[in-house]
């Protein structure tokens, strides 16, 4: 993972032992928030297209993935030891203090015709909206789709389908049961979808 | 920040303020009261047993503790149904799959709606009395949409299961909360959907969360003060019944059974997470004390090879002491199932004709399978099965890496939507999908509350779906009539004494149909999928017919957030 969040590796490590190694001092969860802007964006904007938006992210995902990070049920270089040194109540009051932030625009571009419809077409046969709604909104444990970043979603939805990323076996057959050029159109269509509230 | 920053900044801040206090006060904002207490009377246990007498109330999800879903009203009728319009339409917050059904009390009507609201409604003009906006945990996981099916009634009070796995009681008069419970822990794949039952001032639940790998129950709590009564657990701590080599139907499930062996001597019993939520209502048969249900699928859905055994009691009716919850008798309808072919709809209570042409009271359940089961109430064996209801192909073929094809898709047959009988034409109603789909499988670990579905199924694209609501003859198995309906069929029948039938479809057509004969005799477009089982009422002694058009998310039918109430001048 190349730019700026590698860049910010060494920062993150250091802040993460901060976070953990400070127990005269008691962080408001602003403060402790602070070490996420770092890749996950000040405005919630991200740094890097791989890096994912948390901000208006559903509290139940972001608990959950912040829980698997510190069990070590899902790894990622950047997150597993910030992930580490975190408890249950902070895992909760970060997954509720992201949840309430507003969800960036981040204006990515509509697919080519043919793409969408493709996307559409393996959409249908998965059924993806059954468990991220119909408009991707998601809800409590399942993640918001709608907006996310193209690369992001499709590097995660590869990683599900090649079980790199171990923590959703359920995503992972259900990636498994479409082709990787199907997860790019996908990607490419629901990067572009906004959300009406 | 410098201290004089932070003062030239707090200054700003009161400026703007200030501006825009001025802006408000040239807008009025006219909030309308819409919290008024419900005109409630006490529902008592004898007008819960007395439903299926009752045509004021519509006090039972479905219609009465037998679940006949059959309505006594005959104000409403094949002679004058063509005159049959709206008369009210209630707009819930909620654009999100509905799939309640309106329970009425002394003409106060109780809706609910995806997210577990409630709300409450004046079932004469549809004007709300209260709204109930369940204040969710950020834990729910539920496989099929965020549904509710709806509110229990008793004494004072209305009871609600939620996403988040919790129970709770409402003030029938204010819509607050008397009381609240967790069911169980959702971060383990336990959650609500289904309508609660009151029997005996207990409130019968059963859970979500075949697809996660939860141990599934039956629980009574007490409706006072929310305190467990008894625990029945769907999975016993031997769960691997007698490795049976066919379903009650005769046909060979493909099992290996000497792999499965093996598989239990080395990992032992799967009753830990091993499935099998109970998704609906309960039947209760209050001379006898029992209650019967029908139990979920077994955990991963379509991966057998982690699971050996039968998987009891998964995809089985089963009956209950109603006073303890202790076991009395099962009938399984498919051992070792690797198609999420579970028993879903719930079972009805009536009197069948056994094989040898004599009158026993019965249970009957459609399943997924396509057929309806004809059963036995006093040791729930099996009389008969009726002819298939939607097409049946390579049953039971197995599922594989590169998935195979197999009818019914895994949808079925007859998926959630309860039916409903006559039982003077000694009929009963069912709403059918024809999807097909190919099943495969891909083995995983418990992956501690998360999806687990072991495979997946796939719907086959470009390939027709469409639905049907056949009439079953119980005590012959055979099929009366059959309409062909251009989409799969989720939400429900009713019954009435008027000679009708109603039921809805995802292309917004609400219709009614003559008992009898299955002609169409009236229609309604409402404009978003009608997908919620109807219901039936009287106020001031006119009859109404009430159902929710809202969509459904498990096959992504439009959505809407309608509650209609039509009646005949």
């Amino acid at each position: 993972m190349a730019g700026r969040c590698t860049d910010l590796r060494r920062l993150a490590l250091l802040s993460a032992i901060a976070l953990v190694g400070l127990p005269a001092h008691a962080q408001t969860i602003e403060e402790k928030a602070q070490v996420c802007a770092g890749c996950h964006g000040e405005a919630g904007v991200p740094q890097e297209k791989t890096a994912p938006i948390i901000w208006g992210q559903n509290e139940g995902y972001l608990y959950l993935n912040l829980r698997d990070f510190n069990k070590g049920t899902r790894k990622n270089e950047l997150m597993s030891p910030i992930a580490e040194g975190l408890s249950k109540d902070d895992m909760k009051a970060l997954a509720a203090y992201f949840a309430k932030q507003k969800w960036p625009h981040l204006d990515q571009p509509a697919p080519a015709k043919d793409v969408a419809s493709k996307a559409q077409s393996a959409i249908g046969s998965v059924g993806c909206t059954s468990c991220h709604l119909d408009q991707f909104q998601g809800d409590g444990t399942t993640a918001r789709l709608a907006g996310q970043q193209q690369e992001y979603l499709k590097t995660t939805m590869l990683a599900f389908r090649d079980r790199s990323r171990a923590n959703n076996p359920g995503m992972s057959d259900l990636m498994n049961s479409i082709q990787p050029d199907d997860i790019d159109a996908i990607s490419q269509y629901l990067a572009e979808l906004q959300i009406n509230r | 920040m410098s201290c004089r920053e932070v003062i030239i900044i707090g200054a700003a801040l009161l400026l703007a303020r200030g501006a825009h206090q001025a802006q408000a006060q040239e807008i009025e904002h006219f909030t309308p009261t819409t919290t008024t207490m419900a005109p409630t009377k006490d529902v008592t246990q004898e007008q819960l047993s007395a439903a299926g007498d009752d045509k004021n109330n519509f006090l039972h999800t479905n219609g009465n503790y037998e679940q006949t879903r059959f309505y006594p009203g005959k104000e409403i009728n094949t002679s004058n149904i063509k005159k049959l319009h709206p008369a009210w339409i209630f707009q819930t917050e909620v654009k999100e799959s509905l799939e309640t059904t309106p329970i009425v009390v002394d003409g106060v009507m109780y809706v609910t709606t995806s997210f577990s609201h409630v709300y409450a409604l004046n079932a004469k003009t549809g004007e709300q009395y209260w709204h109930y906006k369940h204040k969710m945990g950020p834990i729910t996981t539920y496989c099929c949409g965020p549904n509710n099916r709806g509110v229990a009634v008793y004494k004072d009070k209305v009871y609600l299961g939620t996403l988040d796995a919790k129970l709770v009681a409402l003030d029938a008069k204010t819509g607050s909360v008397a009381w609240e419970t967790e069911i169980a822990d959702p971060e383990e794949g336990y959650s609500e959907t289904m309508a609660p039952t009151v029997v005996n001032g207990k409130v019968l639940i059963g859970t979500n969360g075949g697809e996660y790998g939860i141990r599934g129950f039956v629980r009574a709590y007490d409706a006072e003060t929310g305190k467990l009564v008894w625990n029945f657990d769907t999975i016993p701590e031997n769960s691997v019944g007698v490795w049976a080599t066919h379903d009650p139907t005769g046909k060979d499930l493909l099992r290996d059974i000497a792999a499965e062996k093996a598989a239990y001597e080395k990992n032992g019993d799967p009753y830990k997470t091993l499935g099998g939520g109970v998704w609906q209502n309960p039947a209760v048969d209050l001379k006898t004390g029992r209650i019967y249900f029908v139990v979920g699928n077994p955990s991963p859905d379509l991966d057998g090879s982690l699971r050996p055994g039968d998987n009891l009691y998964t995809d089985s009716l089963v009956a209950l002491d109603l006073e303890t919850g202790k076991y009395i008798c099962h009938l399984q309808y498919i051992p070792h199932d690797v198609w999420d072919l579970d028993a879903v709809s719930p079972p009805i209570l009536v009197d069948v004709k056994d094989n040898d042409g004599k009158t026993v009271p019965g249970v009957i359940h459609a399943g997924k399978t396509g057929f309806v089961y004809v059963h036995k109430r006093d040791d729930c064996s099996l009389i008969r099965f009726s002819e298939p209801m939607v097409a049946q192909e390579n049953m039971w073929t197995l599922p594989t890496k590169e998935g195979a094809r197999m009818l019914p898709g895994a949808n079925g047959g007859v998926e959630w939507s309860p039916m409903a009988v006559n039982p003077e034409l000694g009929l009963a109603y069912a709403v059918n999908l024809h999807q097909p789909m190919t099943y495969q499988v891909q083995s995983s670990p418990y992956p501690e509350g998360k999806l687990w579905l072991g495979g997946a199924f796939k719907v086959i694209p470009g390939e027709e779906q469409f639905g049907n609501i056949t009439a079953v003859d119980y005590n012959s198995g055979k099929i009366k009539w059959q309409v062909k309906t251009p989409q799969p069929m989720m939400g429900g029948a009713l019954a009435t004494a008027g000679g009708l039938m109603f039921t809805g479809e995802a292309n917004g057509w609400f219709r009614a149909y003559d008992a009898e004969s299955g002609d169409i005799l009236w229609s309604f477009q409402a404009g978003a999928g009608v997908n919620a089982p109807p219901a039936a009422y009287s106020v001031d002694g006119k009859e109404y017919v009430v159902v929710g058009a809202g969509g459904n998310t498990q096959i992504d039918f439009k959505r809407g957030n309608n509650i209609i109430a039509f009646t005949v001048d």
